[in-house]
């Protein structure tokens, strides 16, 4: 049984960005770029299906800039057998990557996709779903628990207020909660090992995908900063300011 | 013809992506696991409890990150000399990082000139350091000086039938106290005029007879200790390596450490420089922050600067001793320059953020204090200083323009 993993290339969780001055986008420049800890999650679960004898191979694959392949590595390290390089320079919208994708299912014919549900950089949390209704597989989305049995895929879902436990046919699409697993540090040997694992490199032209955007950032602001407090003299100046500057209270 | 520029021909250093891959799994794994554990010791703690230290050993083992100076035959997982260069400047980027990087997470094994000795010795003192259940100190330095120990050395060892009687005094020696053994160098024969004293190496444990230790308070919390020895007994059996050869064992056991050594210190202190730059983006001052200031901007340029060429000399002398060069020039050259980077670094951090710097709240006092000893340790500066220049003057003698 094949595992899928997208996995996608974004700014470090611990780095803290700033927007650039000409609100384009956010600066990049010389910031530390990691694998999206959502995808990490699904690779950590995908190697674990491995481990559990429930897999026979997971490939990691991810759309984007040449630099990706640093990511790839790092996948590889952590237990996937190989990896695949769509390589553009093209800035990617959740479509353009759920089509992308769909072509390599096609090449691929994985039995379980994992995604992460979302990534932190732009949230927008769409690919999976999108993947999922292009190709017309079964979605397990926000999984927090995930098990394979008889050719079908039992998923606990995170929901507003609670769990929902849904039994999906495979092929199905996952998308990682943050409680699915805790993912493991990559060992030395197998960061040496890593070196040799297969990474495969194409293009949306390759795979005939369209990837042009269909949307337009006008214009990328940071939060508005907090104004600074201030000190009250008394709680009746509180009570006064509460009711007639914040407007919080009648 | 043009030469390409590719990653294949790059020009100058570059560490390889493994060693990338490598130093952030560590960057996480001080984060997420030796940060906490950390946070509930006390300021001048020397180590963590021993749950926890087994819990962090546990993890390091699965990573492949314990016992990395152990040959490969005795259980260990030797890496290259570059490779524990990176574990061990991101292991010191801690409270303790000094003298327990990662809270000992890494790392372990006996002092690695052990592997050196006979099947006997390896089984009996080796390989129980391997296992956790033994561990060792190294006594060089003596009352008389440290600087030049083949001279210097003046504990005398007298051979009386099957044992070797040793008598003198031992001075500085950390973590004596409490080891199972200790590899200790004695003078066995007195120099001449043609020939240096000889110098052997013992293998000496606390319950021998005539060997007693008392500690010395020091500026740092981990206490070295003096050794007594009146005419302590130690067995033929525990030579170490050849009778006459231990200066050479001493040698080695010094130029091998010295490398992570000068690493260390340089990921303290570039801990340390990156708070304070954090810091003085917040502090405000008259029209503006503290990081507006060239008075401080110029403090954080030289920082930078100094630790970025402290960490390429440490990455020249590991690719030497990789490349299976001796190293030994290129060692003294990371740790002279490494040593005093870091200090000097370290006090800067302390001057931008005040008062807050040698509040005990805040691990830079502490840092300080330890940065202190390493100036000293494992070779003065000025003796590091001394074998540079003869070496330089031995193989320079003149340029083109002079000659
Ligand atoms: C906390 C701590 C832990 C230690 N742990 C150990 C240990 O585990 N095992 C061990 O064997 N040793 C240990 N040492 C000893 C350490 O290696 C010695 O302190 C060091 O070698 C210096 O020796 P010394 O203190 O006798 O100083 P000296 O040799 O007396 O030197 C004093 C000063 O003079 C300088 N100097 C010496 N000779 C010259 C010269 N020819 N020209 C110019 N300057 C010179 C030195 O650089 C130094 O600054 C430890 C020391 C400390 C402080």
């Amino acid at each position: 049984m094949k595992v899928l993993v997208p996995v996608k290339r974004v700014v470090d969780a611990n780095v803290k960005v700033r927007v650039k001055s000409d609100g384009t986008g956010m600066d990049l420049a010389n910031v530390k770029m990691a694998v999206n800890p959502f995808c990490e999650i699904g690779i950590e679960e995908a190697v674990r299906l491995k481990e559990a004898d429930i897999a026979t191979e997971v490939i990691a694959v991810s759309v984007g800039a040449s630099q990706c392949k640093e990511q790839l590595r790092t996948c590889l390290a952590l237990g996937a057998d190989r990896a695949i390089l769509v390589e553009t320079d093209e800035e990617l919208e959740p479509l353009a990557i759920a089509k992308v994708l769909e072509a390599i299912y096609e090449q691929e014919r994985p039995e379980i996709v994992i995604f992460g549900k979302q990534s932190i950089d732009s949230d927008n949390g769409q690919t999976g779903q999108m993947f999922a209704a292009l190709t017309g597989i079964a979605q397990g989305t926000f999984a927090s628990e995930l098990r394979i049995t008889d050719g079908k895929a039992e998923v606990v879902r995170e929901i507003d207020g609670g769990l929902q436990t849904v039994l999906l046919s495979l092929p199905v699409a996952i998308s990682t909660d943050l409680r699915l697993n805790t993912p493991r540090y990559a060992s030395l040997p197998n960061i040496m090992k890593a070196k040799k694992k297969p990474m495969d490199v194409t293009s949306p032209g390759d795979l005939g995908v369209d990837v042009g955007a269909r949307t337009t950032v006008l214009n990328v602001a940071p939060p508005p900063e907090r104004a600074a407090g201030i000190k009250v003299e008394s709680v009746d100046e509180l009570v006064d300011k509460l009711r007639h500057e914040a407007k919080v209270i009648e | 013809m043009g030469i390409a520029i590719e990653e294949e021909n790059h020009y100058g250093f570059r560490l390889s992506d493994e060693l990338i891959l490598l130093r952030d799994q560590i960057r996480r794994f001080m984060r997420e696991e030796v940060k906490p554990i950390e946070d509930t010791l006390p300021h001048d703690a020397i180590g963590c409890g021993r749950e926890d230290r087994i819990r962090l050993r546990a993890m390091a083992e699965a990573m492949g990150l314990t016992r990395l100076t152990v040959p490969e035959e005795y259980g260990g997982n030797p890496v290259s000399a570059m490779a524990r260069a990176v574990i061990a400047e991101e292991s010191s980027k801690c409270r303790l990082g000094g003298y327990a990087p990662a809270l000992g997470a890494f790392g372990g094994g006996p002092p690695n000139i052990i592997w050196g000795g006979t099947p006997d010795q390896i089984e009996r003192y080796g390989i129980p350091c391997v296992e956790g259940k033994m561990r060792a100190f190294v006594a060089i330095t003596e009352p008389t000086g440290g600087s030049d120990p083949r001279n210097n050395i003046s504990t005398r060892a007298e051979r009386d039938g099957d044992e070797w009687v040793l008598n003198g005094r031992k001075m500085w020696i950390t973590g004596a106290e409490g080891a199972d053994f200790g590899i200790l160098f004695a003078r066995t024969r007195d120099g001449t005029a043609e020939a240096p004293p000889e110098i052997t190496a013992f293998i000496v444990e606390p319950t021998f007879f005539g060997i007693n230790f008392n500690e010395i308070k020091v500026i740092r919390a981990l206490s070295p200790y003096e050794i007594i020895l009146e005419n302590c007994r130690v067995p033929v059996g525990n030579v170490l390596g050849t009778v006459g050869q231990g200066f050479g064992v001493a040698q080695s056991w010094l130029v091998d450490a010295r490398i992570p050594y000068a690493a260390g210190c340089i990921g303290m202190a570039q801990e340390a420089l990156d708070m304070a730059c954090g810091w003085v983006k917040q502090r405000p001052t008259r029209d503006g922050m503290l990081a507006d200031k060239q008075a401080i901007q110029w403090m954080i340029a030289d920082s930078e600067v100094e630790l970025r060429a402290a960490r390429m000399l440490v990455y020249d002398a590991a690719s030497k001793v990789d490349a299976g060069q001796s190293g030994k020039v290129d060692a003294s050259i990371c740790k002279l320059y490494g040593t005093e980077t870091a200090g000097r670094v370290v006090d800067r951090a302390i001057q931008m953020f005040g008062g807050m710097g040698v509040a005990q709240e805040m691990p830079l006092e502490r840092w300080y204090r330890e940065l202190r000893v390493k100036r000293i340790g494992e070779g003065p500066s000025e003796v590091h200083r001394m074998v540079i220049a003869r070496d330089k003057l031995r193989n320079t003698n003149g340029g083109v323009y002079f000659s």
